[in-house]
């Protein structure tokens, strides 16, 4: 499928593996198609269809979401009289209020602001490259929401989320709240949103700009 | 087979577009480093600037913080004022008594496999590239690609760790606080994040454009 590439004159439209360094010019794509390096086999090239368009919907849904997700209890627990209420936010808190700051932080930023950041900015992005002028400010945002990637975690605070209730289940009584529906929803809508979005296609749009 | 770097090109790490490296550099106004991508304007560098002496230092971190990470608490449970402290290993436990082997073998693979599978991986890479070994340099560039992919699950247990303390505050009955461990092991998951992150799968590769010594 891939063609080794030879010379170095039409450079910009060659593809350097990001893994191996390998040149090498990718063939046309087709909807779904994914081209992989030819020496190491990473992942160089997806094409979807319709992938920003696609990608700005879900973006919007994650949002709300998010939004829903925060309002209300995700777990409740019912012991001696006491009800206590888990939100997302109130891991953090707690970790703050036990002085460990540092754990604080890194819940902060891994369940609220990379995931809330990761959504307006995405929005962001999408909208004005949907509206057709691009402004000198998306390249640095895409390319931050980019590195930022990995460190929003929400899918695993899910499965921490089980954990903690499975532990919980035979000491006390644990109850589903009214925003876990939300947050499942929304750690779907998020899944979704990265196997969606192909950054390539913004990154064409920036290039087609500067070229 | 050519390499962007023989070509000279610069596969800008963020985008992947090709940037041409100038052939008349003005090597005192400008060094390589403060050269940007023409599309995302991100710095750009054929490879990663010490990029071994950078994953060495995170990994050797993460590898001093991962015995504290074990051996001390990640949180106390106390419950009537009869306090018991959980680490790592016992947690695991706990949930295995419980019936809870899915769960039980969940906890494992992401507290006890992944960070040691990833710290060893690391290791075996550098120590791969300071032999300048050209074995099987497709499979390392995979095992470099599920490392990177695969150690963010290891915060599972903060985030249960984090739950638990927000949760179960019933106070004299029943109270949870986290330990050191937890911030220990936070932190080994946060080096070796980032160790992954500044090795530099490319390094792998460049070793076999050297000739073989003594041929």
């Amino acid at each position: 499928m891939i063609q080794e590439h030879t010379g170095a004159t039409d450079y910009r439209r060659a593809h350097a593996c990001h893994e191996c360094d390998l040149l090498q010019h990718i063939p046309p794509l087709k909807s779904g198609d994914v081209a992989r390096c030819q020496r190491c086999g990473a992942l160089l090239k997806r094409l979807h269809h319709n992938s920003l368009d696609r990608s700005l919907a879900l973006a919007v849904t994650g949002l709300i979401l998010f939004l829903v997700a925060n309002l209300f209890p995700l777990i409740s627990l019912k012991a001696l009289g006491i009800a206590q209420h888990g939100t997302l936010v109130s891991a953090t808190l707690a970790l703050f209020d036990a002085e460990m700051p540092l754990l604080g932080l890194l819940m902060l930023f891994t369940t609220l602001l990379f995931p809330l950041f990761s959504l307006l900015g995405t929005i962001y992005v999408l909208s004005v490259i949907r509206l057709g002028h691009i402004t000198p400010n998306i390249a640095p945002l895409f390319r931050f929401l980019r590195s930022t990637d990995a460190w929003g975690m929400l899918e695993i605070f899910l499965l921490a989320l089980i954990v903690a209730a499975v532990k919980l289940v035979d000491i006390t009584e644990v109850i589903m709240g009214i925003s876990l529906y939300a947050f499942v929803l929304l750690i779907m809508t998020l899944t979704t949103l990265s196997l969606t979005l192909n950054p390539d296609d913004v990154w064409d749009k920036l290039r087609a700009q500067r070229q | 087979m050519t390499t962007a770097r023989k070509a000279g090109l610069i596969s800008c790490h963020v985008c992947h577009s090709l940037n041409r490296y100038p052939s008349t550099f003005p090597t005192a106004s400008k060094r390589p480093q403060q050269m940007t991508c023409y599309v995302c304007g991100s710095v750009i560098h054929s490879r990663i600037p010490n990029s071994l002496s950078k994953t060495w230092a995170l990994t050797l971190a993460a590898l001093i913080l991962y015995i504290p990470a074990n051996t001390l608490p990640i949180m106390t449970v106390v419950m009537w004022g009869d306090g018991h402290p959980d680490n790592i290993w016992s947690g695991v436990m706990t949930l295995l008594h419980a019936d809870m082997w899915p769960l039980a073998l969940l906890v494992f693979i992401a507290s006890i496999f992944i960070p040691i599978a990833k710290l060893l991986t690391l290791l075996g890479l550098l120590i791969s590239i300071h032999f300048k070994s050209r074995w099987r340099p497709r499979e390392r560039t995979q095992l470099y690609r599920l490392t990177e992919f695969i150690g963010r699950w290891s915060m599972i247990d903060i985030f249960v760790i984090g739950i638990l303390v927000a949760l179960v505050q019933f106070g004299n009955a029943a109270s949870v606080t986290p330990g050191m461990g937890a911030l220990s092991f936070a932190a080994v998951v946060v080096l070796t994040m980032i160790a992954a992150h500044s090795f530099d799968p490319r390094l792998i590769w460049d070793v076999l454009e050297e000739p073989i010594h003594g041929q």
